[in-house]
């Protein structure tokens, strides 16, 4: 009886040690691609976002590879982040930040477990990526799916932000705002420890909460010139005031950044654009930028097409700068997707517009160059525009000294990374990118 | 060893119905302590009828003609018992008596040919793929429902922490409300949270069934994945039985069961209540289980979770008549039940826990129980099935102030204790929402015995749900305006079940109409004819027809060996949500959604009871494919619509489960039991190009082995003592989509492997009545994640007092 009990302990032993054994697969691949790196030159890191269950969905996990500055350039190198990258830790589709010298990779977790979390790491070429610093997490401040970015003060500084919404009432029930509190959590990149945090409730004019007006979305935040400013993009939302209920088919408002104190974060006062109507608060890639003292500043879902506007030193909106896509372009319903300026004021523009096709996982994405000092722009030509190139998840542009660096891939299909020299407009295709189905590039970094 | 004499008193009781020659033939078996012979197989006039005792020891034969009968009475460890029987128009007395005295003997032992099939045989070897899960061991032991369906094959549960979270139920790859889930036929949903599989006790359950892929007509829901049926005791002999376990986090769960039968007129009176308690403060670690100081810094710890208790409470009780000349169960009652729950965490563990975060739910449902066989005609069998009421529930989520781990107020990077900007614990802000629902659920089964080997069966099921919401944080104008949804089903099938070959191919065919409405009430201002603005309801409704069909068949080759197949049309209706979206999350109406389908295919076969000498095997298998389309979701967020305030919910993709089911019982002489079953299958999608994904976060192989011995006398001549052992395996898996062959990373996404082992014994005392059971859980303490990294208990003690009377 005994001996019939031990036999079988062993049998269903043995069966789920075979059983766990199949199961195991060992990753021990080593890089191939790790020259180190020469004096002068970079790394630049390519990502890309997997499929989940829907082509360009980008839920199936954020893949980066870092090759040098010359590799990117050389259009036979093949890099192919989905089979030999690094997959970043981030439940979602994570939102990277690089140092400017392109060494460290910055990142906070999107939802999930660790959520909020920040961690950064040092490029080694290929898929090697080293986590530097402690642990840390925002999620206490600005929960566990936070919208934050690097400000552009020497990599010192990360911001988040968060926004919460309650409608209020009188005595009679009646209703008479929204309020918005905002809150706001810079963190020092470096040390990995938090600097401040501050929560504010921040009004419109009387008279737009009146009408059901509020800040529904916050993020983007940037800093001024004098650094004494942080300023934050917004989406603005709309109840209607007689049934507390979502309103739709409203008014657009005049484009709207709230105005911090830096870096107490203390003090917030909300503008308004007259040229712009649309939302400041991008998507996924930085949407404001420290240009010659002054912050520009893209907007999406203008019905005018988006603008990019200047916010002076005396932090406030430029009446007199006009910058719209639609006229420059001679396009139609323009929507910045992502853009970046290099320091001579010329800047690489993701877009899309009416004209464009509906692609595989959404409307075409093209690139422009423009001049935010003449308020011009350009398609880039030389780039090729497959229906299937999607550029809402576009996140990263390398800047290079007046060089601008992207990622061109349709979605499922294999591209090239593109390098747009801003001064005089030439483009050099450089290494190509390896796709797998379903998946798409989100830039360089 | 001495041989042991045992008594059998069988009391047969022979009751006349309203038909004029044929009688309904009940009895009853009892060992020599007048305890009940669970599974004795009874061989009526030389395999005419079969049947076998349930777990009180009553039998019923039904339609006999009047006439002399032999009957052979046959169990495992007993004498078969031989009798001959006159039944005659005069023997309509009630409860005439026989006595047998049979002798236990080793030659008996070998004796013993079942040629009987039992109840799980039976119902197994009906074509469909089906576990049919006995409670009556279980429900002496510490085990809960739950975790009685997560051993059985092809069936995964998982759950958000310890007793009480939610549960998701998996069969073969499908779940959430691909599986339907009922108690006695009536769906589940009517019950609501607070009578359900976390607070049933087993010893309230008869059995379970599981049907996988292909659903049989009388448990008519939009079943897309299979369902799994929660069937009640139906005693009416007389019993009572009391049971209160205690053990690790303070846990205690305790039930009474109660029945009485007079005899002489029927009137039958049934009880059961339950209480369950636990604080769940297991402890648990891991990359999110740290406390944060100053600055952010984070220092892990092994953390007891503080904010998870479970408290429920409930019952049954039911008044009526049980086979009397006019019915066979005829019984009114209410349902009443009530849960607490603190809510932990959100999906994930995150470094923010809850803290006073609840949830509280509450049922009060009035019920009818109609049962009648041959009703006006012989072979015209009705069941009816009713329920009324009103079910709540509330979430409650106040507290705005921030917790770490260690159970106490967090403080922020400066060294203050603070509160979350939403105000609340989990991010949405504070909220005291609660959920109004009237229920009511018809269920009617009415089905015709042409002869031995045709049968109809017509079912029937109305089920109403009415939905109200509300939120006492929120403002007047805020609740008048928020709409309400209702939900109106009526499902009708037809099925034919035959039988041919003398009994060797048997076959059932059902077809299954759908009728869903669907009523959505939002008020809205309009101006009336004076100019003046009025608040009306705006009502909108949907209605959703659709045909669903399958068939179940098997076929024995040799009396041991039987083949199955089966296959179903099966869908899934939209719900309220997916059909007229939800205001809160700024989901419009979509009111050209169709349903999901699935194409369910399932093929197996059963093999045994096969013996050489004292051993016996039994091996079943099922392979089976699930073919879904038009799966309803949100979306994907592009540039167009990322600011729109309103999206719908759309059909949009596929998926395909295929794989494998496989278990081996064995059993030597009749005290020593291994079972083993193990269950593989693929979860993919397919994009556009014809490509397969992989579907993340699905345990795609799980294996469970248990062995129980069981010993006489120990200690005290006549106890039994019974010794279990069991394992359980979930491999690894991630929760990200398969990653290329040389990426780095994968590991941040895996659910590690967990291998899980626990023990237990009971000793039933020399008198039957008392049973005692202590049971260890996960014995070496090994990390166990039902969901995601959402870690469940370690080491467990749990122990347990049943007492029973039958028969008083």
């Amino acid at each position: 009886m005994i001996s019939t009990f031990l036999k079988f302990k062993q049998y269903v032993a043995t069966v789920i040690i075979v059983g766990s054994l199949g199961s195991c697969s060992s990753d021990d691949y080593n890089d191939t691609l790790n020259p180190g790196l020469d004096p002068g030159s970079r790394w630049i890191t390519v990502a890309g976002a997997r499929m989940g269950e829907n082509p360009g969905d980008g839920n199936g996990g954020t893949l980066i590879y870092s090759v040098t500055k010359e590799q990117a350039k050389d259009p036979s190198v093949s890099i192919a982040p989905f089979d030999n990258g690094f997959i970043v830790p981030s439940n979602r589709t994570a939102r990277l930040q690089s140092s400017e010298d392109g060494n460290t990779i910055f990142n906070i977790s999107y939802a999930g477990d660790t959520g909020g979390n920040y961690t950064k790491y040092t490029v080694n070429g290929g898929q090697g990526f080293m986590s530097t610093g402690s642990e840390i997490s925002i999620a206490p401040y600005v929960g566990t799916a936070p919208r934050w970015i690097k400000l552009f003060d020497g990599d010192q500084t990360g911001a988040a932000v968060y926004v919460s919404t309650e409608n209020e009432f009188d005595a009679n029930g009646d209703y008479v705002r929204t309020d918005a509190t905002i809150g706001v959590v810079t963190l020092d990149l470096q040390n990995s420890i938090i600097n401040s945090f501050e929560e504010h409730s921040v009004a419109l004019t009387a008279q737009e909460e009146a009408a059901g007006y509020y800040i529904s979305r916050i993020d983007m935040p940037v800093l001024n010139a004098a650094g004494d400013k942080l300023y934050i993009g917004a989406r603005l939302s709309k109840v209607n005031p007689a049934t507390a209920e979502g309103d739709s088919d409203y008014p657009i408002l005049g484009s709207k950044t709230i105005v911090l104190d830096y870096p107490s974060l203390l003090n917030p006062t909300v503008i308004s654009s007259t040229i712009g109507h649309g939302n400041t608060n991008g998507y996924r890639s930085i949407n404001a930028f420290l240009y010659n003292g002054s912050v520009y500043q893209a907007n999406q879902s203008d019905p005018e097409g988006s603008h990019i506007l200047k916010i002076d030193a005396n932090n406030e909106y430029d009446s007199t700068y006009d910058f719209n896509l639609d006229e420059a372009l001679g396009v139609n319903d323009a929507y910045i997707l992502a853009w970046r300026p290099a320091g001579n004021g010329k800047a690489v523009i993701a877009y899309r517009h009416a004209g464009s096709v509906e692609g595989a996982a959404g409307a075409q994405g093209f690139f422009a160059i423009a001049d935010l000092n003449t308020r011009t722009a350009q398609k880039i030509d030389a780039i090729p525009y497959h229906p299937d190139f999607y550029l809402f998840q576009y996140q990263g542009f390398v800047v290079d000294g007046t060089d601008i660096y992207v990622t061109q891939a349709p979605v499922g299909q294999n591209g090239n990374i593109y390098i747009i020299d801003t001064e005089t407009g030439n483009v050099t295709k450089g290494a190509e990118l390896i796709n797998v189905e379903g998946s798409h590039f989100i830039g360089t970094f | 060893m001495k041989y042991f004499l045992f008594l059998v008193f069988i009391f047969l009781s022979i009751s006349m119905y309203a038909q004029e020659d044929t009688v309904t033939f009940t009895g009853n078996i009892l060992d020599e302590s007048h305890q009940p012979i669970f599974g004795a197989v009874v061989i009526f006039d030389n395999y005419d009828q079969i049947a076998t005792s349930d777990e009180d020891g009553v039998f019923v034969i039904e339609d006999i003609p009047v006439g002399t009968y032999s009957i052979k009475i046959s169990y495992i460890g007993y004498k078969t018992v031989s009798k001959t029987i006159e039944i005659n128009e005069n023997s309509t007395a009630q409860n005439t008596s026989f006595k047998f005295i049979m002798s236990e003997s080793v030659e008996g032992l070998d004796e013993v040919h079942i040629a009987g099939k039992s109840h799980k045989r039976n119902v197994e070897e009906r074509g469909f793929a089906v576990n049919l899960i006995e409670t009556k061991e279980a429900s002496f032991r510490n085990i809960q429902t739950n975790e009685l369906l997560n051993t059985s094959v092809g069936v995964k549960i998982r759950q958000n922490g310890g007793l009480g979270s939610e549960v998701t139920y998996s069969l073969n790859g499908l779940s959430g409300s691909s599986i339907r889930i009922f108690i006695d036929g009536i769906p589940i949903s009517s019950y609501g949270s607070s009578f359900s599989l976390n607070s049933i006790p087993t010893s309230m359950i008869k059995n379970i069934e599981v049907y996988k892929g292909v659903v049989p007509g009388y448990l008519s829901d939009d079943a897309l994945g299979g369902a799994i049926n929660i069937v009640l005791h139906k005693k009416a002999t007389n019993s009572l039985n009391a049971s209160v376990s205690y053990g690790s986090f303070n846990t205690t769960q305790s039930n009474f069961n109660g029945n009485y039968r007079f005899k002489n007129s029927g009137f039958t009176i049934k009880g059961s209540a339950f209480y369950n308690y636990s604080d769940n403060d297991y402890k648990v670690s891991g990359r999110s289980v740290v406390v944060t100081g100053i600055g952010g810094v984070q220092t892990p710890i092994t953390a007891r979770r503080f904010n998870d208790a479970y408290r429920s409470t409930g019952g049954i009780f039911q008044v009526g008549y049980t086979n009397v000349k006019w019915a066979d169960q005829f019984l009114v009652g209410f349902t009443a039940s009530d849960d607490y729950k603190e809510v932990q965490h959100g999906a994930f563990m995150t470094i923010t826990p809850y803290k006073d975060r609840f949830l509280e739910s509450d049922a009060l449902l009035a019920n009818v129980i109609y049962q009648k066989k041959d009703l006006l005609t012989k072979g015209l069998n009705l069941n009816f099935n009713a329920l009324y009421g009103a079910r709540n529930r509330s979430i409650n989520d106040t507290v705005a102030w921030a917790y770490s781990w260690n159970g106490e107020r967090a403080i922020d990077f400066r060294g203050d204790e603070y509160q979350y900007t939403w105000g609340s614990q989990q991010e949405g802000g504070p909220t005291l929402a609660k959920i109004k629902r009237n229920v009511a659920s018809v269920r009617t089964g009415l089905s015709f015995t042409i002869n031995h080997h045709h049968k109809i069966l017509f079912n029937h099921i109305y089920n109403r749900i009415d939905r109200e919401d509300s939120d006492a944080l929120k403002s007047v104008l805020e609740n008048t305006f928020q709409g309400t949804r209702d939900l109106y089903k009526n499902i009708y099938a037809m099925t034919y079940e035959m039988s041919a070959f003398q009994e060797r191919f048997k076959a059932s065919i059902f077809g299954k109409h759908y009728r869903q409405k669907t009523t959505s009430t939002d008020p809205e201002i309009v101006e009336d004819s004076n100019g003046s603005d009025v608040v009306v309801d705006e009502v909108v409704s949907s209605k959703n027809n659709f045909e669903g069909y399958g068939f179940a068949t098997s076929y024995a080759i040799t009396p041991d060996f039987t083949l199955l197949t089966s296959a179903e049309k099966a869908i899934r209706l939209p719900n309220e949500t997916e059909v007229f979206g939800n205001d809160g999350d700024n989901v419009v109406a979509n009111s050209s959604i169709r349903p999901e389908i699935s194409d369910n295919y399932n093929l197996g076969f059963r093999f045994g009871e096969f013996k050489i000498n004292k051993h016996a095997f039994t091996i079943s298998t099922n392979m089976f494919i699930r073919n879904i389309k038009d799966r309803i979701g949100l979306p994907i967020e592009t540039s167009l619509n990322v600011d729109d305030e309103l999206i719908v919910y759309v059909n949009q993709g596929n998926a395909k489960s295929k794989g494998i089911d496989a278990q081996l019982n064995y059993t030597y002489k009749n005290n020593f039991r291994f079972n083993f079953n193990i269950s593989r299958f693929d979860l993919t999608t397919t994009t556009a190009s014809g490509t397969e994904f992989e579907i993340p976060n699905t345990p795609f192989l799980t294996m469970n082995s248990g062995l129980s011995y069981s010993l006489k006398n120990v200690i005290q001549k006549e106890s039994h003592l019974n010794l279990f052992y069991s394992i359980y395996f979930t491999d690894d898996f991630s929760y990200l989509t398969s990653q290329g062959a040389n990426t780095v990373g994968d590991d941040f996404f895996k659910v590690p492997e967990q291998f899980v082992q626990d023990l237990g014994l009971s000793y039933v005392f020399p008198n039957k009545k008392l049973v005692v059971s202590l049971d260890v859980k996960n014995i070496f303490n090994r990390p166990v994640y039902d969901n995601l990294s959402v870690q469940k208990s370690g080491r467990a003690f749990y122990f347990k007092l049943n007492y029973s009377i039958n028969n008083f």
